[in-house]
């Protein structure tokens, strides 16, 4: 187990909340990510881990508090958003990839539209990208052609090419038959290894028990607990993180 | 003699007039319906509003008044152009609200989550627009593309009655009313059938590009 | 702008009610009521004897033709051309209200007759020959001439000459009607004309400076002249002469004749009828009743 790593934080929620009209689905929510650090956010649906993920990079505005990334407060719209998320990747969990583009192109969009690199160069940097996630010989396929797996990976490749400082994945397995979740699951462990800060919300626990630092239980909106996953696991702390984990791990 | 082949040269050039209001209201109608349709699904308020504006105003008015608009309207605020310019332009403003409204269908049918994906790797609204949601939207925006098109192709003959000499359907009117030949034979074999060879054209046109952008996916 | 259109439109029909409340000699308070015959005589199976018996005709015309067919707002057509053909009328002993009007714009003139709708047109038809493979015309009864109008200010429009020396000059007139015809042989460009489906759109578009011109017949003309308060004038003489016939069904040489006849044994009332419609457009001149061409 990697040590939790120190220094400034690179994500910090302060006082976030949000409402989807009546429902508080993020409620007083405070949390620090350190660079290199991945937590792992757990919780029953509807618990508003996703919405949390997803208020990381705006793709859910929020309507009270402050997120900052690597000390920057988020940007409301526009240009400086735009920014922004092109140094936080984010893997969804149905993939999303460009239907109408092949897997290279996928990979090459953001980096010559966004950071201008050459045409060359993007291709070269995708190609190592997809090497690295194990799909390379996939390059000039469209997506709808490869399987659940495979496409999740091209995913992260994506994300990866825009050298981002801080990884998003929300629910990355979900979508996907159960003999795909391990080459996903370790692509992202590689990827934790190797220092990538990273924000992950799932259900596999084998993920969080091998790569996380922390793991965050959330429910009805709010943190509930927040510890190393081996505490977290052993020793939950209350009693809705109890009841959550004997729900799922007796499956 | 038939009277169509009697005025061959009439129909030809009324032909070609038809043809050249359908390509200048085409060049123009296409990349303003975009334009518009890129309003309607802006995330700036004002966009949105001016877009459903532009769509209540022109999909709601016939567009007769649309054409007396341009045609008296204009100059009566000091604008002179020629006719074939205001004809072309109210068909150019009648026809984008269609063209828009078809367009924005089609990003409709593009899954939000493409536009989620392209706005997370860093690309702004507009890029992600046209690098990703439009290319996509193209494939269901073609059926219901082709048929605002088409329409515009007749209602093309509405714009002989706003000054625009010599198109097909005043070469008929002229023919008939003027020079006294019967109606049924030069509207008929005469006019139809050149209307016909524009739609039908377009219709096929628009079949080889359907089967290409579904190819494309 | 619509305003404007909508104003003159009115005004356009306002004149016609004046015309037609002012009546002959300008104390009368309507259009001269012409003579019916008392049960006349024709012979059995011609078209006199055929529509005598059935007391009534139907008369294809125009509604919207100030000074010749215009339909007033208690829908009563009133103008020249329907004044000529109560006289008609009424030599075959049918009285003005046993008259059918049938509204008949240019474009579908041949076909009334052609299909039996109507018995006679009588709607600013141009006696010509393409027109005479298909009907038969009598007449004619009256002899107008195009000519041009222009802004009052407008000096370099002389005539239709005019627009041969300018290519630049446009020239407005009415989709389908002989005067856009036959002003075309004057044009250096066909570009140079302007059609709309009314005269009134094309006097819209002169006062606004999108055309420079407008061209059709004097009366029409004179009319727009007449109500536009000094904004428009004519210039050069008349160009062309257009005959107006009264369409019948091609080859009734018979019903011809019975027209012409009637026409002149009612010069009076011809006058008369001319004074009390079109005529009241002020610098019209009365005209005398055209010699008639030979019945065919």
């Amino acid at each position: 187990m990697t040590s939790r790593p120190n220094g400034e934080p690179l994500v910090r929620l302060s006082g976030v909340n949000k409402w989807f009209g009546e429902l508080h689905v993020l409620q007083d929510i405070d949390l620090d990510i350190a660079r290199g650090e991945v937590v792992v956010v757990i919780g029953p649906s509807g618990s508003g881990k996703s919405t949390l993920c997803r208020a990381i990079n705006r793709l859910e505005p929020i309507e009270k508090g402050e997120i900052t990334i690597d000390g920057e407060r988020l940007p409301e719209e526009g240009k400086e958003l735009a920014r922004l998320r092109a140094d936080v990747g984010m893997v969804f969990q149905s993939f999303n990839l460009f239907a109408h583009k092949t897997v290279l192109e996928n990979v090459t969009l953001g980096p010559t539209k966004v950071r201008k690199k050459s045409k060359a160069d993007a291709e070269k940097r995708a190609r190592e990208l997809l090497d690295r996630v194990g799909v390379a010989s996939q390059a000039d396929k469209h997506p709808a052609q490869l399987s659940g797996g495979q496409q999740q990976r091209v995913a992260i490749a994506r994300a990866l090419a825009m050298e981002p400082k801080v990884m998003l994945f929300d629910e990355p397995t979900s979508a996907l038959d159960p003999e795909m979740i391990n080459e996903v699951l370790d692509v992202m462990v590689g990827l934790a290894k190797d220092g990538m800060t990273m924000v992950v919300v799932t259900h596999e626990m084998g993920f969080a028990r091998r790569a996380a630092n922390r793991v965050v239980f959330m429910d009805g909106g709010r943190i509930v607990e927040a510890a190393e996953p081996e505490s977290f696991f052993t020793n939950p702390r209350s009693d809705r993180a109890k009841d959550f984990l004997s729900k799922i791990l007796t499956h | 003699m038939s009277p169509v082949l009697d005025n061959i040269d009439l129909f030809v050039d009324g032909f070609l007039t038809s043809l050249e209001i359908i390509l200048w209201a085409l060049a123009g109608t296409l990349p303003l319906g975009v334009l518009i349709a890129a309003c309607r699904v802006s995330p700036i308020p004002p966009l949105r509003a001016f877009g459903t504006f532009w769509v209540t105003t022109f999909r709601n008015t016939p567009l007769t008044v649309v054409l007396v608009f341009c045609a008296f309207g204009l100059p009566e605020l000091g604008i002179n152009r020629s006719f074939f310019f205001f004809g072309v332009l109210g068909l150019v403003l009648y026809t984008s609200a269609f063209v828009c409204e078809a367009v924005r269908s089609g990003i409709n049918s593009v899954p939000a989550g493409q536009a989620e994906a392209a706005r997370s790797i860093g690309l702004n609204f507009t890029q992600g627009l046209r690098y990703v949601v439009l290319p996509q939207a193209l494939r269901t925006v073609v059926p219901p593309l082709g048929s605002v098109v088409i329409a515009m192709m007749k209602n093309s003959a509405v714009v002989g009655a706003f000054g625009v000499g010599g198109d097909l359907w005043s070469t008929g009117q002229r023919l008939t009313s003027a020079l006294g030949y019967e109606t049924f034979p030069i509207f008929v074999g005469g006019v139809a059938v050149g209307y016909l060879i524009i739609t039908l054209t377009a219709g096929a046109l628009l079949q080889v590009l359907e089967r290409r952008v579904a190819i494309a996916r | 702008m619509s305003f404007r259109r909508g104003a003159l439109a009115a005004t356009m029909t306002a004149t016609a009610l004046v015309l037609a409340a002012c009546g002959g000699s300008g104390d009368d308070t309507a259009a001269p009521e012409p003579e019916v015959a008392e049960a006349p005589e024709f012979e059995a199976g011609t078209t006199m004897a055929e529509l005598a018996e059935a007391g009534t005709i139907r008369v294809g015309t125009k509604f919207d033709q100030p000074g010749f067919g215009l339909e007033n707002l208690e829908g009563e057509v009133e103008g020249f051309d329907v004044e000529i053909a109560k006289i008609i009328a009424g030599g075959l002993g049918i009285a003005p209200e046993d008259i059918e009007w049938v509204q008949t714009p240019s474009a579908v003139r041949e076909e009334v007759l052609e299909g039996d709708e109507v018995d006679m047109v009588v709607a600013t038809y141009t006696i010509n020959d393409t027109r005479k493979e298909r009907i038969s015309f009598a007449g004619p009864y009256y002899t107008a001439g195009q000519q041009i109008m222009v802004a009052a200010d407008n000096d370099e429009i002389t005539g239709p000459e005019s627009f041969t020396d300018n290519p630049d000059a446009t020239v407005c007139s009415v989709t389908g009607s002989t005067p856009a015809e036959q002003i075309t042989e004057y044009l250096a460009s066909p570009d140079q004309l302007v059609l709309f489906d009314e005269y009134s759109q094309c006097a819209d578009s002169l006062s606004n400076g999108q055309v420079d011109a407008v061209t059709t017949d004097n009366v029409i003309l004179l009319g727009f002249v007449s109500e536009s308060d000094g904004e428009f004038k004519l210039v050069g003489e008349q160009f062309t002469e257009e005959p107006y016939g009264i369409g019948i069904p091609k080859g009734d040489v018979a019903f011809c004749e019975f027209i012409h006849e009637t026409l002149r044994e009612n010069e009076d009332a011809y006058t008369e009828a001319w004074e009390a419609t079109a005529g009241q457009v002020e610098g019209t001149e009365t005209p005398e009743l055209p010699e008639f061409d030979e019945c065919a």
